[in-house]
């Protein structure tokens, strides 16, 4: 199975902040199965040609998240990506720490943030008070009931996401991927009693500044989707308590708003995301706009078949079955 | 060839720029657009965040009628190409099926599933062929880099775009070179313009737009190209908001995908509709030796 | 200094689970892991949990079973107690919050595994241990517990007859520091990385167990190492024996189900030690495929079966071997596994030092014997952790204030830097490679005199080489060079020991099969191994074996 060799150049990022003053790359050129793991060849750095190249491993077999990484710039496990591929595209491997988090030396980063995150949405079992857990016995749940969890009982907290993430980047409110992952998992657990409460808390506490962008789930290395259930939150977060922040009231009104003429009506979402004083602060920006794109003040016309698109609307939206 | 033409809603408003270009294009590279007055709005991502069957099902009519007429549809937004390629994906799931059937046979709708959705971008790239293009190329844009900007729905969560891979997409930057410009590959050109949460929280959204901005510049950018009019408000929008963000000048011209291809097929730039942009794209256009207009 | 009433060392399942109990009896209790908690190899584990919750099962059976499995090696009461409290752990762990799969009428689904009488192994597709961790500290992380993360434990401090507390090098600070405690309790798991070909992770290197054999706590049974029958080919990754309960299938390259020929009744679900030694029969004999290895197929259980229930099979066998357990056979050979052996306790976790409490992989009470049984590791980790927590916590009530001596922490930290300032030396790693190899070649699923006495005369020379071992990274914060160099000297001690109780037992029991004393003497061999410190290397005595109602017999399955 070992093939023959491929020549493999990688850069690795390298710091230690009580000598370097800046970062730099260091140059590696190893001879490698195309097959070979980034993890196994930076390894393989380690013994034979730098043993001082720092990093986090553990199990090798993208189970212990601990070798999370920027390869050729995703966030991904070093130990679940092939260097062939990698050598094929970019004729190189630049390997840097991951994203997001502060670099303590060479690979290994802060991680703190990434768990205080995750910690804030208390991922643990909250049991219903008036619903005492069955003595001596395990609580029913169907298999209908685990599908439920979909592929999140499979996240390994390796923080490829987080890293991956520019809301986690830009703001420091948004809990990150895979606390929201966590946060799904607790939501749709029969054994919870805290779901209400859960998915009305996070709709204050950055559930809406998600992004949709789906970066977290192209750099998943377990198929979780964070963004999959990000959007599952958001639309049972909208179902238990209707649109209470600005992202949700902008999706409602998004909907409500294509009701009516099938197509958007730009200028009426405005009114419909902020409250009047908002939409008074966005008007010189409108006027901005306007000037150039006139149009945007005025409603569109009204597709033709918009009695269908209502009919769809009373079917599916004005008698709503709980998600 | 013949498509289905879908717009989408920007395009038939704020980005009629968008409109404009893909026509002046479709026509210049023999495509025949299909009018469907009666396409709705795709949900853009929101309609699935507040009601995701009724987002399926919306979208659903959208490609029965395309199916009705025998054709494939063409989109010209990233986000309406995600989200009616996310239908077809979720109607294969029985589940989703069984919600959405019986509100679509409400209105005499049925859809098979046999339509593909297809991106301006990889009906040009794929299936008309970046060699194709460049012969059409009349006035090459050679002098100018242009960073290609993909725009999230493009390619995630799908995965892939024009049956090459969503995490290294080249088809774009293939484009850019066979237009005879300089393409220029930075991190942002796969990442998120932030619009999603330009009504959510302004300041991030407007931070996210220029950090993909300044790291396109950073390596060399004139301007940025998209295939997404969501991402052309970000951009190009509220691109003075985004300078005021970060605290410095950004001065990027942002195109519209057709808008590039059609300078480089020689329209003029109000053929364009280019004095539309709030960020002017002058200095660009002075480096393919194009005068420009005023606004 | 900082001070404790308990101190585990280790966050695996055993450690939180013992970290737990000592809360739980209102102890100021400390964690310190080298890993993250989340990180520990518990979470690699992946059939599942024994528990005889079935009606058709009983706990009887699982006893039974149990003690059969283990060769008659394992303690008979400490196994009939480990076997009652199983169903009680699996409960708890589901209260917690453990997603584990289910049947149809809403119970815990169970899956037939080796060497069971019955369907007995609960589960969670197959990343059982990933969903147990993450239950058990998510339900921990709502405890005032202190974490020592990314800390490497060098010393356990002994002091008056009685343990005082810990030394321990801290990655980041870059230093090492003392830790009081009126209780340790040691769970820091296997030593498997003294192998090259395991399915252990790169941290398990039984950093806990050498730590305690130097303080002077006796290793049990270290002899016995149990070799993982199906361990894909190059990388040694575990494909659990789930696969196999789920009915796949080993097959030489002649295309025979070889099994039939040394399980005649059970087949591919015979206990791990028969089917590693089928496996390595035949590719001595020349019925494996090139390379040396066998197939383990899964085809004809249908994707939507293997997909669902075997999904991180699917993955592992995709991403590190670019093989498709849906269309193709998986290549797999045996690997080592699993340590029966460790620091020996008491069913209550309790060592032969007041104050030293062990438990997990890292102890021995013995329940597995000469032999463990797949699903009976987790049920351990857990069973035990939360009884050494409850002695822990116990002993701790009573204990006077430990002291730890200055000059003490001053004397080690002389030595470690020592290891740095050292311009000519080997390096840790190759050193460890060596060992590895050694281990791989002569000390693997069978042995005998000749290449076992060969390998102690290896390890001894390695031992003598470590003590020159050289640390080439300069840094201060992260300098993993430095862990390797710890970890290589806590694994050579233990390599020592587990090939001296290997060339003492002359007999064949279990995982211990040595081809120039092939049968079972139970006349002179029905005993514990007991190592001891010395300098000189270990001192080796016995102990008897604990019966209650079971004879030993000839094992078929």
């Amino acid at each position: 199975m070992s093939g023959e060799l491929i020549s493999v150049p990688i850069d690795v990022y390298r710091f230690d902040p009580s000598h370097d003053s800046a970062p730099r790359y260091q140059r590696y050129t190893l001879e490698l199965p195309r097959h070979t793991p980034v993890l196994s060849a930076l390894l393989k750095i380690r013994t034979d040609l730098d043993p001082s190249l720092s990093l986090r491993y553990s199990c090798r077999s993208s189970i212990c998240g601990s070798c999370a990484m920027v390869i050729n710039s995703k966030s991904r496990l070093a130990c679940q990506t092939p260097v062939g591929p990698e050598v094929e595209r970019h004729g190189r491997i630049v390997i840097d720490p991951m994203r997001n988090l502060p670099v303590l030396r060479d690979l290994v980063v802060e991680m703190a943030p990434f768990w205080g995150r995750y910690r804030k949405l208390e991922p643990h079992l909250i049991p219903d008070p008036n619903r005492p857990m069955p003595v001596d016995r395990e609580n029913p749940m169907t298999p209908a009931e685990v599908e439920r969890f979909k592929t999140t009982p499979r996240c390994i907290a390796c923080g490829s996401c987080y890293s991956a993430c520019p809301a986690v980047e830009h703001d420091p409110e948004f809990p990150g991927p895979m606390a929201l992952a966590k946060l799904y998992r607790f939501v749709v657990d029969p054994r919870d009693g805290a779901r209400q409460d859960r998915l009305v808390r996070i709709q204050a506490e950055g559930l809406w500044l998600c992004l949709r962008c789906h970066l977290c789930t192209e750099s998943c290395p377990k198929e979780v989707e964070p963004s999959e259930r990000i959007r599952d939150l958001k639309e049972m977060a909208i179902a238990v308590q209707g649109g209470t922040e600005h992202g949700s009231r902008h999706a409602v009104g998004f909907k409500d708003n294509i009701r009516e003429r099938g197509i958007l009506n730009e200028l009426k979402l405005v009114r419909q995301t902020y409250n009047p004083l908002e939409a008074l602060a966005q008007l010189p920006q409108g006027l901005k706009i306007a000037r150039k794109k006139p149009e945007t003040l005025h409603a569109p016309r009204k597709i033709e078949g918009q009695a269908e698109v209502e009919a769809l609307y009373v079917a599916l939206d004005d008698s709503k079955e709980t998600p | 060839m013949k498509l289905a033409y879908y717009p989408g809603c920007v395009a038939q408003e704020s980005g009629r720029e968008l409109d404009q270009s893909t026509r002046w294009v479709a026509q210049r590279l023999g495509i025949e657009l299909v009018e469907f007055p009666s396409f709705s709005c795709c949900g853009s991502g929101f309609v699935d965040e507040a009601n995701s069957t009724l987002n399926v099902a919306l979208n659903a009519r959208n490609l029965a009628l395309a199916e009705k007429a025998g054709l494939d549809l063409l989109t010209i937004c990233s986000t309406c190409q995600g989200m009616l390629s996310l239908a077809n994906h979720r109607l294969k799931d029985p589940a989703v099926r069984a919600r959405v059937d019986p509100a679509l046979a409400k209105i005499g709708v049925a859809y098979r599933g046999s339509v593909r959705v297809k991106h301006l971008l990889e009906v040009v790239t794929r299936d008309l062929g970046v060699d194709a293009i460049a012969k059409k190329v009349t006035r090459p844009l050679r002098g100018l880099k242009v960073g290609a900007f993909y725009g999230c729905h493009l390619l995630r969560p799908a995965g892939e775009v024009g049956g090459e891979s969503g995490e290294e997409p080249r088809s774009f930057e293939n484009l850019i070179a066979a237009l005879g410009a300089t393409p220029v590959l930075y991190r942002g050109r796969v990442m998120c313009c932030g619009f999603p949460i330009l009504f959510v929280r302004e300041g991030t959204a407007n931070r996210i737009a220029a950090t993909q901005i300044d790291d396109a510049r950073a390596h060399g950018a004139d301007a940025l190209a998209t295939p997404c009019p969501l991402c052309h408000i970000s951009l190009d929008s509220f691109q003075n908001k985004a300078a005021k963000a970060v605290g410095h000048a950004l001065d990027m011209p942002i195109f519209h995908l057709p808008q590039l291809i059609g300078l480089a097929l020689g329209a003029s730039p109000e053929e364009l509709g280019l004095p539309r942009h709030l960020v002017a794209t002058d200095a660009a256009l002075a480096k393919i030796g194009q005068v420009s207009v005023p606004a | 200094m900082q001070r404790h009433d308990v101190v585990v060392v280790g966050a695996g399942l055993a450690g939180q689970r013992a970290a737990l109990a000592a809360l739980q009896a209102g102890r100021d209790v400390a964690i310190v892991s080298k890993l993250h908690p989340l990180r520990s190899h518990s979470g690699a584990a992946q059939g599942g949990i024994n528990a005889a919750v079935g009606k058709e099962d009983s706990v009887e059976t699982h006893i039974y079973d149990t003690v059969k499995g283990s060769d008659y090696l394992g303690d008979q009461d400490a196994i009939e107690f480990f076997c009652k409290e199983a169903g009680p752990t699996v409960v708890e762990m589901e209260h917690f919050g453990t997603i584990f799969s289910r049947a149809d009428d809403g119970s815990l689904a169970r899956r037939p595994f080796g060497g069971a009488g019955f369907p007995r192994t609960i589960y969670a597709a197959d990343r059982t241990g990933l969903a147990l961790l993450q239950a058990l500290w998510e339900h921990l992380g709502q405890e005032n517990l202190t974490l020592y993360e990314e800390w490497d434990l060098t010393r356990i401090v002994v002091d008056e007859g009685r343990a005082q507390g810990i030394v321990a090098f801290d990655r980041r600070r870059g230093d090492l520091a003392q830790i009081a405690a009126k209780a340790v309790v040691i769970a820091t798991g296997p030593a498997g990385r003294i192998y090259g070909r395991t399915t252990n992770a790169h941290s398990c290197t039984g950093d806990g167990v050498a730590a305690a054999y130097r303080a002077g706590a006796f290793l049990k049974d270290m002899e016995f190492v149990q070799f993982h029958p199906t361990a894909l080919l190059e990388s040694s990754i575990l494909i659990t024996e789930g696969a196999r309960g789920e009915g796949g299938i080993l097959k030489n390259a002649k295309g025979e189900r070889f099994m039939s020929r040394y399980a005649p009744h059970v087949l591919d679900l015979a206990s791990r030690d028969v089917v590693s030694r089928a496996i390595f029969t035949e590719v001595r004999e020349g019925r494996g495929f090139p390379g040396d290895y066998v197939h383990l197929e899964l085809m004809h259980l249908g994707r939507e079966r293997i997909e669902s229930r075997l999904q991180e099979i699917c993955d592992f066998s995709r991403n590190f071997a670019g093989i498709d357990p849906v269309t193709e056979p998986i290549p797999v050979m045996p690997a080592q596994h699993y340590m029966m052996g460790g620091i020996s306790t008491n069913a209550r976790g309790e060592t032969n030092i007041p104050g030293l409490f062990a438990a997990g992989e890292a102890a021995c009470v013995s329940i597995h014997g000469a032999n463990r049984l797949g699903g009976n590791s987790l049920l351990e980790t857990l069973v035990f952790g939360k009884q050494a927590g409850i002695a822990a916590a116990a002993y701790a009530e009573g204990a006077p204030t430990p002291v730890l001596r200055a000059d003490d922490l001053d004397r080690e930290t002389t030595a470690v830097r020592a290891m740095g300032d050292r311009t000519e030396g080997e390096e840790p790693q190759h050193l460890r490679i060596e060992m590895q190899r050694t281990m791989d070649t002569l000390v693997g699923i069978y042995r005998n005199a000749a290449e076992l006495k060969q390998a102690l005369a290896q390890i001894v020379a390695l031992k003598v080489r470590y003590e020159k071992v050289r640390v080439v990274d300069r840094a201060k914060t992260y300098n993993i060079n430095l862990t390797d160099a710890l970890e290589t000297g806590h694994m050579l001690a233990l390599a020592e020991v587990i090939v001296a109780g290997a060339i003492a037992r002359t007999e064949s029991r279990g995982a211990h099969a040595r081809t120039d004393f092939p049968k079972r003497d139970d006349a002179n061999w029905m005993k514990h191994t007991l190592a001891a410190y010395s300098p000189q290397g270990p001192r080796l005595s016995y102990g008897p074996v604990a019966y209650t109602r079971w004879e030993p017999k000839e094992r078929v399955y």
